[in-house]
């Protein structure tokens, strides 16, 4: 077309007999099309908080190295070291010089404060500039809280500055619920834990005596449904997470119920139940109340998860002879299966904004974690290794956190998290083997 | 002559014509509205300091700001207090940020008992999080502020790592051979990163996804943009919308023309147009520093046209810089675009583009589309 | 009632369920032996014992073995139920509980379903061989607790297995 144009021109141009370089004008803009460009973390600078009040500095540089720690463990930011800077933030108030900031290359700057106040209450206030549009990106914002929870209101300044500059939901002030292993794999103790999402500030959540599986957080993030086999048989129970206090829910008779989930009003719940050895999905209400069987097949049925608007349900199954994905209408009903790659696909987990589908995908050998769109389209694998499952998405569905076993004898698991363009890969640190971790969502 | 000005002349030309005889569907300049959301300031910080509090700060913020209104009373997890979050004053020159009208939602909730315990905490990022061993991709941190990290994450191949570096290095804006020598290197950076990906993908996404696929493109496109003496149209970029581009270009230029004529109001401008190597080599200095690797996936679908002046010693004008549309995304994903675009144009035109000085009038207003579809991660 | 619930050869659970636990671990397959707690004072029902559990896991066999994701019972497994069914014919007062497992090549929830098809199986041999089925219980452990720890087929094939344990059914 552009060739033809270029051609036809020419022509018109012959035919005028006109002189190239003469009575040539341009006004308007000159116009460019920019459609490359390069993938690289996004320098920040971030002097460490001002302490406006005394004794508050301890805190202010803990509060800085939080925030820097949420940012670059994004993978999508990187920290100018201190060391490089020419100007220093002095006080939260005195204006920025941008251009020093511009000379060591920080894209973006972090200014904030931090002031103690009589009775532990903290107050932490931060401005993010644009380094080189030398303008302030958003509105300065201020938390209040208690000491106690410093950790909490870094997160959410970085919350703030990662949505800022990245358009991204915010997730660092979020916490993960996961089965904390120790013992050798043979004997495997399983306690419920709970931590932030960045490992800090670890709990536990029930004893080592009965092996526990895959909790999963309520919509609210208050509970966690989860498999025990505190009977003896594998059956769910429902965690309050505030007081530890637990309940087994009355699922209808069967050998095992596992694989819960909540549905996105936290009325319902979704999980496996076994009955003669043959695997389907039910839900029921939270109370007991309308149990209702939703597959009917001969074949497994299980992992179930809720789209977030809460009318489909993706699950796997090997109906077709493999395990596969499916999805069908949250009260049941006809299911259309959406993978078909090579390979075996577990634990399908619906992404909170609703396009993606995560997996965990075995294929010559290897697991790995992929994601993929509800028609099973543009399947991606963000992981490879001898055993990762269990994919749990953060709650701006950007970042997906998973189990990763090492092999042999003395296999331990972990968790993980990727980002979901297959970068970022690393380890979330924790005391002990980990596994089954589900992220909550973003805290109230 | 130059086959760039043979080019771009004859599409002038042809038209022209063109024009008067349908001139009716021209290109109306877009309106300014994204243009508030850029600016955040003015109104808003009047408001602040008028005591009119957050509500309106989320309104050009995507990101829901945290806790303003008291948190529904949800017994949060074990946790501590939710902060709660109250608008600063606004913006950085002057104004005490200690004014902020203090927060009557600041005692929401009452402490709950908490198990963050502080102490441990000393030691900084290694702790988040241990970078796995077998795929680690993200760059150590460097003493020297560099433009570009290490290769890392990126998993372009043709990247140009550097950019600003280079530029430092190539100082004249003299004309051709100047742009020849800067392409020259350009390639070189995009190897380095090609064996980083090469290497790295395997482990972190064996299977290959659709984005390796639309990348072998790339360097060709680069490639024949190096040939930048005797610019070929297709060598200004791929596919269709190129040639939409070239039409618009014309169009608008044609348009542009008969209003000069009528009203004269500008400075005729006598010369050879922008040549498509002057136009490739503004193209190429701006991606370099285009950084979309911070962007939501929202943002990665949004495309912004942004215009910008720019001084006579090719200098980008900052406060000129404005968002003209967008498409793709929603307003507050074109936000994140338009601000990676804007930084873009100004860190790279820092030591000004290398444009050609008599044809300033040409080049005096900029407008660059960004578009990142090939940049997605999908 | 308290029904004796074993983890095959990880005895120290259930310390309170006496000498029949400790009988019961998986020495058949040469598995690990160490770690099951019963290894000493045993009752006089010996291995050579016919009617004690002891006899019922080393000599009859207590277990039998599955194809990858399969849940089919050969040849050689149902020699091994036709024993168990003789037995447990032969001594009414013992309950059992079918443990049905998996290897770790699969993902957990998956691995619990095969596990349960597996139990399901042998128990359905059972009760076709004249056991009544109230004397049979199943439980899947999925991948949960694999009896040979080494990440080879040599290993896998041990840990797909299902295992029935006897309880104290004292009349049952």
């Amino acid at each position: 077309m552009q060739r033809l144009l270029s051609l036809l021109c020419c022509l018109a141009l012959l035919a005028l007999g006109a002189v190239p370089g003469q009575a040539q004008q341009q006004s308007g803009p000159l116009r460019i099309e920019i459609t490359e460009g390069v993938i690289e973390p996004l320098p920040f600078a971030l002097p460490s908080f001002v302490a406006e009040t005394a004794g508050a500095q301890d805190l202010a540089d803990q509060i800085s190295r939080v925030v820097a720690a949420d940012l670059v463990g994004t993978g999508l930011f990187r920290e100018i070291p201190q060391t490089a800077f020419i100007s220093s933030l002095t006080s939260f108030a005195s204006p920025v010089q941008f251009a020093d900031w511009r000379a060591i290359n920080a894209q973006a700057l972090i200014a904030g404060a931090v002031a103690l106040g009589s009775g532990g209450r903290l107050t932490v206030k931060f401005r993010l500039y644009d380094v080189f549009a030398g303008q302030e990106m958003g509105d300065g914002l201020q938390f209040d809280g208690t000491q106690e929870g410093w950790r909490r209101m870094a997160h959410k300044v970085a919350d703030v500055v990662y949505s800022r500059i990245t358009g991204e939901g915010p997730y660092f002030d979020s916490r993960v619920v996961f089965v904390a292993e120790t013992g050798t794999k043979g004997e495997r103790k399983k306690r419920l834990a709970i931590m932030d999402y960045d490992g800090f500030g670890a709990s536990y959540l029930t004893d080592s005596a009965t092996i526990v599986l895959a909790p999963r957080f309520s919509p609210t993030g208050d509970r966690v449904l989860y498999t025990s086999y505190e009977t003896g048989f594998p059956r769910i129970y429902l965690l309050d997470v505030a007081n530890v206090g637990r309940r087994e829910l009355p699922i209808p008779a069967g050998e095992m119920a596992f694989s819960p989930r909540f549905s996105p009003d936290a009325r319902t719940v979704v999980f496996s139940l076994t009955q003669g050895g043959n695997t389907d999905i039910w839900r029921m209400d939270l109370n007991g109340a309308n149990p209702q069987r939703l597959t009917n097949a001969p074949s497994i049925e299980t992992a179930p998860s809720f789209s977030p608007d809460g009318s489909q349900i993706v699950f796997e199954s090997d109906r077709s002879g493999t395990q596969q994905l499916y999805i069908m209408p949250a009260t049941g009903g006809e299911a259309r299966r959406i993978s078909f790659g090579q390979g075996r696909y577990g634990s399908p987990v619906w992404s909170p904004r609703g396009d993606l589908i995560a997996f965990t995908k075995q294929s010559k050998g290897r697991f790995h974690i992929g994601v993929m769109r509800l028609d099973g389209s543009e399947e991606r694998l963000l992981t490879a290794s001898f055993l990762d499952e269990s994919p749990s998405w953060a709650p701006n569905g950007r970042v997906i956190m998973f189990t990763r076993e090492t092999q042999g004898a003395g296999g331990m698991a972990s968790l993980y998290s990727v980002d979901i363009s297959g970068r970022n890969l690393k380890r979330v640190r924790t005391e002990t083997g980990a596994s089954d971790p589900a992220w909550s969502p973003l805290l109230p | 002559m130059n086959t760039g000005h043979v080019i771009s002349g004859a599409g002038h030309i042809g038209l022209i014509g063109w024009l008067f005889f349908g001139a009716n569907f021209a290109p109306t300049p877009e309106p300014f509205q994204v243009n508030e959301v850029a600016m955040i300031s003015g109104a808003e910080f009047e408001a602040m300091l008028a005591g009119t509090t957050p509500p309106e700060a989320v309104t050009d913020m995507v990101l829901p700001v945290p806790p303003e209104t008291p948190p529904p009373p949800q017994p949060a997890p074990a946790v501590s207090p939710p902060p709660a979050a109250v608008p600063a004053p606004a913006p950085s020159p002057v104004p005490s940020p200690e004014q902020p009208p203090v927060p009557p939602a600041a005692q929401p909730m009452p402490p709950s008992d908490v198990q963050d315990a502080p102490p441990q905490i000393a030691p900084p990022p290694q702790e988040q999080a241990v970078l796995a061993p077998d795929i680690s991709d993200r760059p150590s941190p460097r003493p020297a502020p560099r433009v570009a990290p290490e290769p890392v994450a990126t998993p372009e191949p043709d990247t140009k790592v550097d950019d600003i570096v280079q530029e430092a290095a190539t100082p004249a804006p003299s004309p051709d051979p100047a742009q020849q020598k800067q392409e020259a290197t350009a390639p070189e950076a995009a190897t380095t990163e090609i064996v980083t990906e090469a290497a790295e993908k395997p482990s972190a996404a064996p299977v290959s996804s659709v984005r390796p696929r639309a990348r072998p493109n790339r360097p060709e496109a680069t490639e024949t943009t190096e040939a930048v003496a005797q610019p070929q149209p297709q060598a200004e970029a791929p596919a269709p919308d190129t040639t939409r581009d070239a039409v618009q270009d014309a169009l608008q230029q044609a348009m542009a023309d008969a209003a000069a004529t009528a009203d004269a109001a500008q400075p005729a401008y006598s010369g050879p147009p922008i040549s498509a190597g002057e136009r490739d080599a503004l193209r190429v200095a701006v991606q370099k520093c285009w950084n979309v690797g911070s962007l939501s996936t929202d943002a990665l679908r949004t495309t912004v046209v942004v215009s910008v002046s720019m001084t006579e010693d090719g200098k980008p004008v900052v406060p000129s810089i404005r968002m003209r549309s967008f498409s793709g995304g929603s307003q507050a994903s074109a936000q994140q675009a338009f601000d990676s675009a804007r930084r873009a144009i100004i860190r790279c035109g820092t030591r000004g583009y290398d444009l050609p000085a008599e044809k300033y009038a040409l080049w005096q207003e900029i407008e660059m589309t960004f578009n990142p579809e090939k940049m997605r991660i999908k | 009632m308290t029904l004796a619930l074993r983890t095959a050869g990880r005895a120290a659970l259930f310390g309170t369920m006496i000498a029949l636990a400790a009988c019961s671990s998986p020495s058949r397959f040469g598995a690990d032996g160490a770690g099951f707690g019963g290894a000493g004072a045993m009752q006089p029902g010996s291995a050579s014992d016919p009617a004690s559990p002891l006899y019922f896991q080393q000599t009859v066999g207590d277990r039998v073995l599955f194809a990858v994701d399969q849940s089919t019972l050969d040849t050689q497994s149902r020699l091994v139920l036709d024993g168990q069914a003789n037995w447990l014919a032969a001594n009414p007062d013992y309950t059992a509980v079918i443990e049905g497992h998996a290897d770790e090549q699969g993902t957990r929830e998956y691995n619990l379903a095969l596990g349960a098809r597996r139990a399901n199986a042998v128990q359905e041999y059972l009760v076709a061989r004249g056991i009544d089925a109230n004397r049979l219980r199943v439980v899947s452990y999925g991948k949960e607790r694999p009896l040979e720890l080494c990440s080879d087929e040599a290993c896998y094939a041990k840990n797909r297995r299902a295992v029935t344990v006897l309880a104290a059914g004292l009349s049952g």
